[in-house]
C-alpha cells in the first residue's frame, strides 16, 4: 500500500516537472527584447512588402521609359479596372474597356508580354495572342482553339478592329492590376 | 486466442489486477511499457524517487535551454536586416522618383490629334484630356488604275505626322487621278481647270505630301472611308481644330 502511494507521488512529481518545463519554455518569448523583436519583425514584414511594391513600380516605370524611346505602339491593360490604353510614346491613342470572356484572370501575371500572333479566322474572326498568356478579341468573336485556361478579354468590335490593325507582332502589352 | 492471451489483453486494457497487470504490461502492452520504462520501474522505490526527479529536472531544463538556442534570428541580426531593408527601400524610392521625373520631362502637355482610321474618329487630346471627338472621313482603300499603267491606292498616311502649315479658304488643285477616276482627259499641269475653290471647306491643315485635314461637301459620308487619303471633317469641328493646332502640332494616324 505504502509502495503504491509513493509510486503515485513519483508520477505526480514527474508531471509537475513536465508542466514546469513547458511553462519555462513558454516564458522563453517573454525576454527583455521581446517587445523590440516584435516591432522589428513587423517592420521587416512591412519593409519587404514596400520593397516589392517599389520594385513593381520601377519595372513599370522602366517599361514606360523604354516605350517612350521606341517607335512602336503598345498597350497597357489594367485588369482590375477592366480598361486598356493604346499608346504611342508618351501619347494616348485610344482608351477602351475590356471584359473577361473565358479563362482565369488569376493566370495573368503583372508585367510585359509580347504580341506573338495575329490570328485571322475563316469567318473574319480576329485574335491577338500574347505569349500564350493573354488573348484579346472582339465582342462575340467565334471561339478559336487556344490553350485552355488562357485569359481571354474582349473589346467592343470597333475598338478591337482599331487595336488589331494598330499593332504588329512584337508589340508589347503591359499588365497592371 | 487461448485463456492466457485473453487475460493479457484484458489486463493491458486496465481490466486485470494491478500487480499482475504490471508484470504482463512490461512484456506485451506498449503504452504501459513506455510509462514503466520512463518512471524507471525496475529501480528500487527509494532510488527511483531520488534518481527520477533530478534526472527529469536536468533533462527538461536542458530542453528549455535547447529551445533558447533554436530562436529564429538573434535580435542584432534582426536590427541589421531591418536597417538594410530600410536602405534598400530608400534607394528604390529615390530611383523611382528619378524615373518619374524623367518620364515627366519626356512627356508634355501639348495638344495633339489622333486619327483612328478603323473607326473614322478624330480625337484632339491635351495631356490625358480629350478636348474634342469628331467623325472623320479617311482614305477609301480603293485602287484607281490608268490605261497607261499608273495606279493609285487611296489610303490615309499612317504614323506620326506633324502640322506643317494651315490655310484659310483652301483651293483644291485637282491631281491626275481625279481625271482618271472620272474618265476625263488629263489637262496640263497649270491648266485653270485644275484649280477648284470651295470643295475643301473653309480651312485646311497641311500634313505634307499633299495630305491635309480639311472640310468636305459630303458630310453624310463622315464616319466612313471615302476620301482619297486626306482626313475630312465637318465644318464646326474643322474650325475648332484649325484654331487649336499650330505648326509643329503632332498628328497620329493609325
Amino acid at each position: 500500500m505504502e509502495r503504491r502511494v509513493q509510486g503515485d507521488n513519483t508520477k505526480k512529481i514527474i508531471w509537475l516537472i513536465i508542466w514546469f518545463s513547458v511553462f519555462l519554455m513558454g516564458a522563453d518569448g517573454g525576454d527583455l527584447n521581446g517587445e523590440e523583436r516584435g516591432k522589428l519583425l513587423k517592420q521587416q514584414k512591412q519593409l519587404s512588402t514596400r520593397i516589392e511594391t517599389l520594385k513593381r513600380e520601377q519595372e513599370f516605370l522602366v517599361f514606360q521609359r523604354t516605350m517612350y524611346a521606341s517607335d512602336s505602339k503598345y498597350i497597357i491593360i489594367n485588369s482590375s479596372a477592366k480598361t486598356g490604353r493604346l499608346k504611342y510614346k508618351n501619347r494616348v491613342l485610344k482608351d477602351f474597356h475590356i471584359k473577361l470572356v473565358s479563362g482565369r484572370a488569376s493566370r495573368l501575371t503583372r508585367g510585359a508580354l509580347t504580341l506573338t500572333q495575329k490570328i485571322e479566322g475563316a469567318k473574319g474572326s480576329k485574335l491577338l495572342v500574347f505569349n500564350k498568356s493573354l488573348v484579346l478579341q472582339g465582342k462575340n468573336a467565334p471561339s478559336a482553339k487556344i490553350e485552355a485556361g488562357m485569359p481571354r478579354f474582349s473589346l467592343s468590335k470597333k475598338d478591337f478592329r482599331s487595336v488589331y490593325y494598330a499593332i504588329e507582332p512584337g508589340a508589347k502589352v503591359y499588365i497592371i492590376f | 486466442m487461448d485463456e492466457g492471451q485473453l487475460m493479457k489483453k484484458m489486463r493491458c486494457e486496465g481490466r486485470g489486477t494491478r500487480d499482475k497487470g504490471r508484470e504482463i504490461a512490461t512484456t506485451s502492452c506498449p503504452s504501459r511499457s513506455i510509462i514503466r520504462y520512463l518512471s524507471m520501474a525496475a529501480l528500487p522505490l527509494r532510488l527511483r524517487v531520488s534518481a527520477v526527479v533530478p534526472f527529469y529536472m536536468v533533462l527538461l531544463f536542458s530542453l528549455s535551454w535547447a529551445g533558447d538556442t533554436s530562436q529564429p534570428v538573434p535580435i542584432e541580426k534582426l536590427r541589421s536586416d531591418v536597417q538594410s531593408l530600410q536602405g534598400q527601400a530608400a534607394q528604390l524610392d529615390e530611383e523611382n522618383k528619378g524615373l518619374r521625373n524623367m518620364l515627366r520631362d519626356m512627356g508634355d502637355d501639348e495638344l495633339y490629334l489622333v486619327v483612328d482610321t478603323e473607326s473614322n474618329r478624330l480625337e484632339m487630346r491635351q495631356g490625358k484630356t480629350i478636348v474634342l471627338t469628331a467623325k472623320v472621313g479617311t482614305g477609301s482603300r480603293q485602287f484607281v488604275k490608268e490605261d497607261r499603267g499608273r495606279s493609285w491606292y487611296f489610303e490615309s498616311p499612317m504614323g506620326s505626322l506633324t502640322v506643317l502649315g494651315r490655310e484659310r479658304n483652301p483651293v483644291w488643285i485637282r491631281p491626275d487621278w481625279s481625271y482618271v477616276e472620272e474618265n476625263m482627259p488629263i489637262p496640263p499641269r497649270n491648266d485653270p481647270d485644275r484649280f477648284v475653290p470651295d470643295v475643301l471647306g473653309k480651312f485646311a491643315i497641311l500634313l505634307g505630301n499633299g495630305y491635309k485635314i480639311h472640310g468636305t461637301k459630303w458630310k453624310n459620308l463622315l464616319g466612313t472611308h471615302f476620301t482619297h487619303g486626306c482626313v475630312s471633317l465637318g465644318d464646326d469641328d474643322l474650325e475648332i481644330v484649325y484654331k487649336s493646332v499650330k505648326n509643329g502640332t503632332k498628328v497620329y494616324i493609325y
